[in-house]
């Protein structure tokens, strides 16, 4: 890879003349890693309350006897070895050991119920599963009726497995010990492994991810090597990563994000990634770290904002003065100083003593002190929230991606920040945008395909290589980014011919803290309505200000004061449609809020908590009747799927309020 | 749901006996003659309407009441009296009906402070924090650490048990007796107010503290689904009497059973 040269200069820590860049497979950097950094961090976790760090040298010797041990089990070349839990290390080290034997690693999302798990699975023809613990265990055994393939299920784990009939159950321990006693036993073991490693090529499959999929069956998405490792180089050039890196590991295993920032880009760039004790424990676990380079959907940036803002409304009155004051000040000047753009000294003096202050004690607290890039992406970011992080000194930027491109499409460079892009297409991308306004791209990460479906392949991939988004955008004519309206099927039309982007309105709802979800409804309809989701953080310690008492989410989401409340952001909303000649057809008319959280338990939500529309559409058909006659009321009956897979049913009224529309403005001049 | 080792029940090694133990304050008899044994590794219910001398009995094994007359066998030791601590000393480790923790100290110290009794070294030592008695220390943390990973409280370490919610200060106190590693559990009404879910939680937790740790665990519960889920054997009191005993199967068709609970026509 010459093309990494340039640039790197000022970090200095990958020589230009790195024979790592020559290596094309994952068991190929590891060794090079191993040899090269031996005694750096590779990778941490929590583990009773104490990080453990494991170098690239143990890393190695821990994969290569994971990998030996897998071997005695049966896998072999080309066999798919299923990958099934959180961020832990031995996890990632199962996909390497499975890449050594020329096995393809495939990531399955841990909070998948049985039966999603069981398509991807029985579909993926997966022999070895690498899982977490009992509970992934019990959730293998419960369908292991209809995996005929599957030989073995290896767990991490070990507790409440003890009675289990083991002959089909490994420990991950057992397995690396089968590894060592053969490393041990047979001198040839660790040369046929090397070989087998020498015999991996960058145009060979490297890992199959199944994407969340908004409509129907999730697809396997294939990458090779070279895809993974190539894309992992360009985004690591593109934002200057090298092996001094520190970041945290908590997205899903299945999810292309943290196969690319948790295992790609480390492999590359030899940082260290550092695994959190639990799900809960994140935030906690990435103030002790110090991540350097953080990626995160919005919700995440959105949850920690909607914390800080209600935690501040509790604090006492000299302390939320000092707050505010400060905060203001930084929404006027954070963002130029980020920027390097001239600022007057009064205004950098003020906002150094606020850094003291305020913006300081708050970075620590998001663990965010140490921060040098910042990624968001997955779905839009409210304005208001970007620029409250950029405000306070944190390098947030968007990046535009998908698993079809091993993540990377475009992104912002640094000091070209806007809150409404995301960004110039990456090193290697290709973007062009095509008749109906669909994002079309060619990259090194293009896909070599979906597994067994080359129909679906052709319908994403052109003849000549580009691959379909499914996006629509455009390229903004002043700044040269990308701007992404919607999804291109999604993006309908009013009857009368206004032009409907839900997402777009659905967006500009969710930026208020109190709104958690909204799906907008409209094509082929008269007008626009919407549903929503309050937060209940947000909600309810609103609700405690104001003395509103409720029993529960439901009762607090059908409270007048509630309506009123969320009334009023939606009638900002229709004011900030109306402002945009596009969109101003298209204004709210009418809106309730929902009794129950949208949950991808119930399938309301994929797994990466988008909303599914049309699926909403179909189970909420009395309220969506309701919405488009002139009821004020409708009543609704819902089966609910709890945490443990039973089954039961919430039945509630819901109430239905009218909006009045904004006047729509005379031509501003303003685009979309 | 349970082990297999139910039928090998009266082959299991008696841990603790009662044999006729009576309980009275003042004139009003609290436990009249009650003897049942709890054997080792079981999970035995203790249930019986409201005022029936559930906690008494409690009270009574742990050695924070002296009955009036009756034997109690412990490990093969008989006594005449013990005082709680020295319950606790020989392995019997409790929770309340209502919690009873360190409201200001934080989930880990409460868990630390159930660790006291295995401490050997003496105070100044531990104040001085140093060369032994810090290896002590980091032995015990060790053991609080792996207690605060079984019962997934490992994001509520640091946080003081006061603000926390029910469910979960219920949990914190069952890592509390359990950083005693008894051999004897007593847990009075672990589920009272709790919801479906964490109750449903607690209880894979009080499965799991059998099997893994191979605790006895004597329980008072008054949701009867989840007694007769999770024991391996039911004693039933009514009015400071034993009205049954024997496997939840027998007792739910036990005539006197259904009788004390739902009333009898006179």
């Amino acid at each position: 890879m010459q093309a990494d040269s340039p640039a790197k200069g000022e970090h200095g820590a990958a020589p230009v003349t790195d024979p790592g860049a020559t290596a094309d497979t994952f068991p190929k950097l590891l060794i090079h890693n191993a040899r090269t950094r031996a005694d750096r961090p590779a990778i941490r976790h929590k583990d009773l309350g104490i990080w453990r760090t494991w170098t690239w040298a143990e890393i190695f010797e821990n994969v290569r006897e994971f990998s030996v041990g897998l071997e005695t089990l049966g896998l072999a070349r080309g066999d798919k070895l299923a990958v099934i839990g959180s961020n832990r290390p031995r996890l990632y080290w199962a996909m390497c050991a499975a890449q050594g034997l020329g096995a393809v690693p495939v990531p399955i999302y841990a909070d998948a119920v049985a039966e999603e798990m069981a398509y991807v699975l029985e579909h993926a023809e997966v022999t070895v599963a690498v899982v977490e613990d009992q509970e992934q265990v019990d959730k293998i055994l419960s369908i292991s009726g209809r995996l005929t393939g599957l030989t073995f299920i290896v767990y991490d784990e070990t507790r409440g497995l003890r009675d289990y009939d083991h002959a089909r159950l490994k420990s991950i321990d057992g397995v690396q010990e089968r590894g060592r006693d053969t490393l041990a036993r047979d001198a040839a073991a660790a040369s046929r492994w090397d070989a087998s490693v020498a015999a991996g090529k960058g145009g060979d499959l490297a890992v199959i991810l199944y994407t969340s999929g908004t409509t129907g069956r999730s697809k396997g998405v294939m990458l090779s090597y070279d895809n993974v490792i190539i894309s992992a180089r360009n985004g690591n050039l593109f934002d200057r990563l090298d092996a001094d890196e520190e970041i945290i590991a908590y997205l899903p295993l299945a999810w292309v994000g943290d196969h690319i920032f948790s295992y790609a880009q480390s492999y590359v760039a030899g940082f260290c990634v550092n695994c959190p004790e639990a799900p809960e424990t994140v935030a906690e676990d990435r103030r002790e770290i110090g991540t350097t380079y953080a990626f995160a959907p919005p919700r995440i940036y959105e949850n920690l904002l909607t914390l800080t803002m209600v935690r501040m409304e509790d604090a006492g009155a000299v302390k939320r003065r000092m707050f505010h004051f400060f905060i203001n000040h930084a929404r006027k000047w954070g963002e130029k100083i980020l920027n390097k753009e001239p600022v007057p000294l009064w205004a950098r003096l003020v906002y150094r003593l606020g850094d003291i202050l305020v913006y300081g004690p708050l970075k620590n607290r998001f663990g965010l002190t140490r921060i040098r890039v910042g990624y968001t992406a997955g779905e839009a970011i409210g304005p208001e929230i970007f620029r409250f992080y950029r405000a306070l000194g944190i390098n947030l930027k968007q990046l535009y991606g998908q698993t079809e491109a091993s993540v990377y499409i475009t992104a912002q460079p640094d000091g070209e920040i806007y809150a409404d892009t995301v960004g110039k297409p990456n090193i290697g991308v290709d973007v062009k945008i095509d008749d109906t306004g669909e994002v079309l791209f060619k990259s090194p990460g293009v896909f070599a395909g979906y597994y067994k479906d080359p129909e679906k392949t052709a319908e994403a991939k052109t003849p000549d290589g580009w691959v379909r988004t499914g996006d629509a955008g455009f390229f903004d004519p002043k700044t040269g980014h990308l701007k992404i309206i919607d999804r291109a099927k999604d993006v309908g039309k009013l009857n009368d011919g206004t032009l409907f982007a839900p997402k777009y309105i659905e967006n500009k709802l969710k930026f208020y803290p109190n709104i958690r979800e909204a799906v907008a409804f409209g094509d082929h309809c008269d007008c626009v309505t919407v549903m929503l989701n309050i937060d209940l953080a947000a909600v309810g310690s609103w609700a405690e200000r104001n003395t509103v008492a409720y029993g529960s989410y439901q009762e607090l989401a059908g409270h007048p004061l509630v309506y009123d409340m969320i009334a009023k952001h939606v009638i900002e909303v229709n004011r900030s449609l109306a402002e945009e000649r596009v969109m101003a057809g298209a204004q709210i008319r009418r809106f309730l809020i929902l009794h129950k959280e949208l949950d991808a338990d119930d399938g309301e939500l994929t797994r990466t908590q988008k909303v599914r529309r049309s699926f909403i559409a179909e189970r909420y058909e009395p309220l969506v009747r309701a919405l488009y006659d002139d009821s004020t009321q409708a009543d609704i009956a819902t089966e609910v799927t709890f945490e443990d897979g039973r089954k039961g049913v919430i039945a509630a009224t819901v109430t239905i309020r009218d909006v009045v529309p904004a006047p729509v403005a005379p031509v501003l001049g303003k685009a979309a | 749901m349970r082990a297999p080792a139910a039928g090998d029940q009266a082959a299991r090694e008696i841990l603790l006996s009662m044999e006729n133990v009576s309980l009275s304050f003042g004139g009003v008899n609290a436990i009249s003659d009650v003897s049942f044994d709890i054997r080792k590794g079981e999970i035995c219910a203790i249930i019986g309407p409201n005022g029936a001398g559930k906690t008494s009995m409690l009270n009574v094994i742990n050695g924070f009441y002296t009955p009036r007359q009756g034997r109690i066998t412990f490990k093969g030791v008989a006594r005449a009296k013990m005082r709680p601590y020295e319950a606790a000393e020989r392995g019997i480790a409790r929770t309340f009906q209502n919690v009873a923790l360190f409201r200001g100290m934080s989930a880990l110290d409460n868990i630390m402070a159930g660790r006291t009794l295995k401490m050997k070294r003496g105070l100044l030592w531990q104040m001085l924090r140093y060369g032994p008695a810090m290896a002590e220390e980091v032995e015990h943390r060790r053991v609080a650490e792996e207690i605060i990973d079984f019962l997934h409280i490992k994001d509520i370490r640091k946080v003081q048990v006061g603000r926390l919610p029910y469910g979960l200060q219920k949990r914190v106190e069952l890592g509390r007796a359990l950083a005693m590693e008894p051999e004897l559990l007593l847990l009075d009404e672990p589920m009272a107010g709790m919801n479906l879910e964490e109750k449903e939680d607690m209880s894979r937790f009080v499965l799991d503290v059998n099997q893994h740790f191979g605790t006895t665990i004597a329980l008072i519960e008054h949701d009867m689904g989840v007694v007769m889920d999770l024991s391996d054997r039911v004693v039933v009191l009514d009015h400071g009497v034993k009205i049954a005993d024997g496997t939840p199967d027998e007792v739910k068709s036990d005539r006197n059973v259904i009788d004390a609970y739902l009333g009898v026509a006179h």
